[in-house]
């Protein structure tokens, strides 16, 4: 302090001006920080839009409504013996053909789907009494006319929906198809269930690697290994491994686990295991920040009664760790789950039409499904693909609510 | 405690020797923190560790119970005898050492379990306990014996990090005595707490001496002079001075001790 220094006049228009500046730094920057929310929110709100938009039509499918009078049609059914057999003997698809020509004239064969016969199947099924009576029954349409009713079609299937529209015949229903079928070349007979079933087994093999392996590793590191060069160079390659573009594992993936180890090709289990080699130094990296963020003054408690350094670790490091690990997991995991390439390069992007028995048979799985779909040429798969991506969605959604859900059940407060 | 040995150095054979230290040196990589400190500590008197910060104090109290092995740098040398029993000998298990003796540390530390389980879990881990029904015995007994049980006996399942500082630095020091240590070392047990707490934790200390040999490290020469019968002085990494509470602080015979007692440095 020297004496000529005047005291600081806290009421000065300099001292007010800065005041001022200061509160006007404070409100840019609050609307920019709102502004920057708001875009956010607007891609996600049209991205949303678009997507509900095309894929809920993509769970809808056209039905036209047929009067079928059993006891003249050319069905020849038992109503009292009606088994699997019986049905599979009665050659449905000619009787159903006949029953829509009868009903909506000659060119109608061509109206309902190739498949509108396992409709009248399900029908005599639930209920074999109607065969002695005439009843409405519901067919799904063919993919012309379905696109035609969703406002896609050639002029030829317009027509014909006109005149379907005319006769109050036409009606939209859920189709249950699209949950329960795998992928086709008719897109209104495709599923989803093959690639859904398909990414399951996927990230189920992905876990049970990358999860275990990647805790391991986190707990050796932190709790461990001494620091020297060699966990340097350790550490630096999980960052680095983290960083690498997945296409890279794939590769990995295509020249180790097909052509060294020899195992089957455009399985759950390789897509599996080239996905664990890409989850896992997310997890490491995570399980380590957490680990690191467990008090030392737990681990002195524990050592300090004379627990050994293993029980430290699992009596009271891991239970206190687990929540970060398991968010770091489910960043892994969503980020394997969402991943298309490495899984094209190890042959998962095959037409397969029947859902994956186990982890070594044939799967495709729900990005690389997206991904084949939307190169089809057919108009149809434009909203089948919609209709997918809100699947993965849920899928992604559901897993993360999982790991909201076991995060705050294993979370404690010290 | 079986088969005591009785320590040959033990000069006044009337209080028994229960750890000895000869010549103790610890170095943090290149540097000197303990700088041949020799000591004994005994089962009937409680030892205080006073000095100014930075003196070595905790350094030397760590390396009773080993807890400067989780330092990578840290280096240990001379003896440190546990009746008898070298205790940085390949042959000592590190882990039982620790349970033989336990440590209170400064800031309360109690696990993010129940009050039940803070305890239990020593007693669990050395397997003292036979059954449900003895461990709950266990349970009370070191909850009575660090003054805890009325306070929370209607509440042994709630969390131990939801009582109050005084509460968890008892549970803690209940923690520590379940496993029936022959030695407690305190680390500044009373820093982070305040005077009433202090004053429970110290009596508690009074409660304990003669059950257990009883290490304190604190900064507090009130305290020191309250709770101890024996005190050295540190500073710098040396052991200044080590004798009697009273001689120390009353008639001091080094000028270092003289100064730090009368509030020259500090």
């Amino acid at each position: 302090m020297t004496a000529t220094r005047n005291p600081t006049d806290w009421r000065s228009d300099a001292m007010r001006r800065r005041i001022a500046r200061r509160y006007a730094a404070e409100r840019r920057f609050k609307l920019a920080g709102l502004l920057a929310v708001l875009l956010s929110a607007a891609f996600l709100a049209f991205l949303l839009v678009t997507m509900m938009g095309n894929g809920l039509r993509g769970f809808t499918r056209t039905e036209i409504a047929v009067k079928v009078d059993f006891p003249a049609s050319p069905l020849l059914l038992d109503p009292n013996a009606i088994t699997d057999q019986a049905l599979a003997n009665a050659n449905l698809p000619m009787v159903t053909g006949e029953v829509v020509k009868k009903a909506l004239g000659a060119d109608a064969e061509e109206w309902v789907s190739p498949t509108a016969w396992t409709a009248l199947r399900d029908a005599i099924k639930a209920d074999p009494k109607i065969l002695s009576r005439t009843e409405t029954v519901r067919l799904p349409a063919s993919t012309a006319i379905d696109l035609a009713a969703k406002g896609k079609g050639s002029s030829e299937a317009e027509a014909a929906v006109d005149r379907l529209n005319k006769a109050g015949v036409l009606s939209t229903g859920f189709n249950m198809g699209f949950l329960t079928a795998s992928d086709g070349t008719d897109p209104t007979q495709v599923g989803i269930w093959g690639a859904f079933k398909g990414s399951l087994l996927t990230m189920l093999v992905t876990l049970a690697l990358s999860f275990p392996v990647g805790v391991a590793t986190a707990v050796y590191l932190e709790e461990y290994a001494r620091k020297n060069w060699m966990t340097d160079i350790i550490e630096v390659s999980i960052n680095n491994l983290a960083a690498v573009p997945s296409i890279i594992f794939g590769l990995l993936g295509l020249s180790i686990f097909l052509n060294v180890l020899h195992l089957p090709r455009s399985a759950s289990l390789v897509g599996g295991m080239t996905l664990a080699l890409m989850t896992m130094p997310v997890i490491v990296i995570a399980g380590r920040n957490a680990i690191k963020s467990v008090p030392p003054s737990i681990r002195d408690a524990a050592l300090g009664i004379g627990a050994s350094p293993v029980q430290v670790v699992f009596h009271h490091v891991l239970p206190l760790a687990l929540p970060g690990i398991l968010t770091g997991t489910i960043i892994g995991m969503a980020r394997a789950l969402g991943e298309t390439a490495p899984l094209l390069m190890i042959g998962m992007r095959a037409f397969i039409a029947t859902p994956p028995g186990g982890i070594v048979d044939p799967a495709t799985v729900l990005p690389v499904q997206i991904f084949l779909w939307s190169d089809e040429v057919s108009k149809g798969f434009v909203e089948k693909t919609s209709a997918a991506i809100i699947v993965l969605l849920i899928f992604l959604l559901a897993m993360n609510g999982l790991a909201i859900y076991l995060r705050n059940k294993f979370e404690r407060r010290w | 405690m079986t088969a005591m040995i009785q320590n040959q150095e033990s000069m006044t054979p009337a209080v028994e020797t229960k750890m000895t230290a000869r010549d103790v040196k610890v170095f943090y990589g290149e540097k000197q923190a303990i700088k041949g400190v020799s000591i004994d500590v005994d089962m009937d008197n409680v030892t205080a560790f006073i000095g100014p910060s930075g003196c070595g104090k905790s350094t030397f109290l760590r390396t009773l119970n080993r807890m400067n092995d989780t330092v990578a740098s840290a280096r240990v040398e001379g003896t440190i005898t546990l009746d008898g029993e070298d205790i940085y000998a390949p042959s000592m298990d590190v882990v039982q050492l620790r349970a033989r003796v336990g440590m209170v540390f400064q800031k309360p530390n109690p696990f993010p379990k129940s009050i039940y389980e803070n305890i239990a879990y020593g007693p669990r881990i050395h397997g003292l306990a036979h059954g449900k029904a003895d461990l709950d015995v266990i349970v009370e007994k070191s909850l009575r014996r660090a003054g805890l049980w009325d306070e929370v006996k209607d509440r042994l399942h709630d969390s131990g990090t939801a009582l109050s500082g005084g509460q968890q630095q008892r549970l803690c020091i209940g923690r520590a005595i379940a496993v029936e240590p022959e030695v407690i070392l305190m680390d500044e047990p009373c820093s982070a707490l305040d005077p009433i707490a202090t004053a429970k934790i110290e009596e508690l200390i009074h409660e304990l001496r003669g059950r257990y040999a009883i290490v304190i490290v604190t900064h507090n020469m009130q305290q020191a002079a309250r709770v101890s019968q024996r005190t050295a002085f540190f500073h710098l990494g040396e052991l200044v001075e080590y004798g009697v509470t009273s001689d120390i602080f009353t008639n001091p015979k080094a000028e270092r001790t003289k100064d730090y007692i009368t509030g020259r440095y500090g």
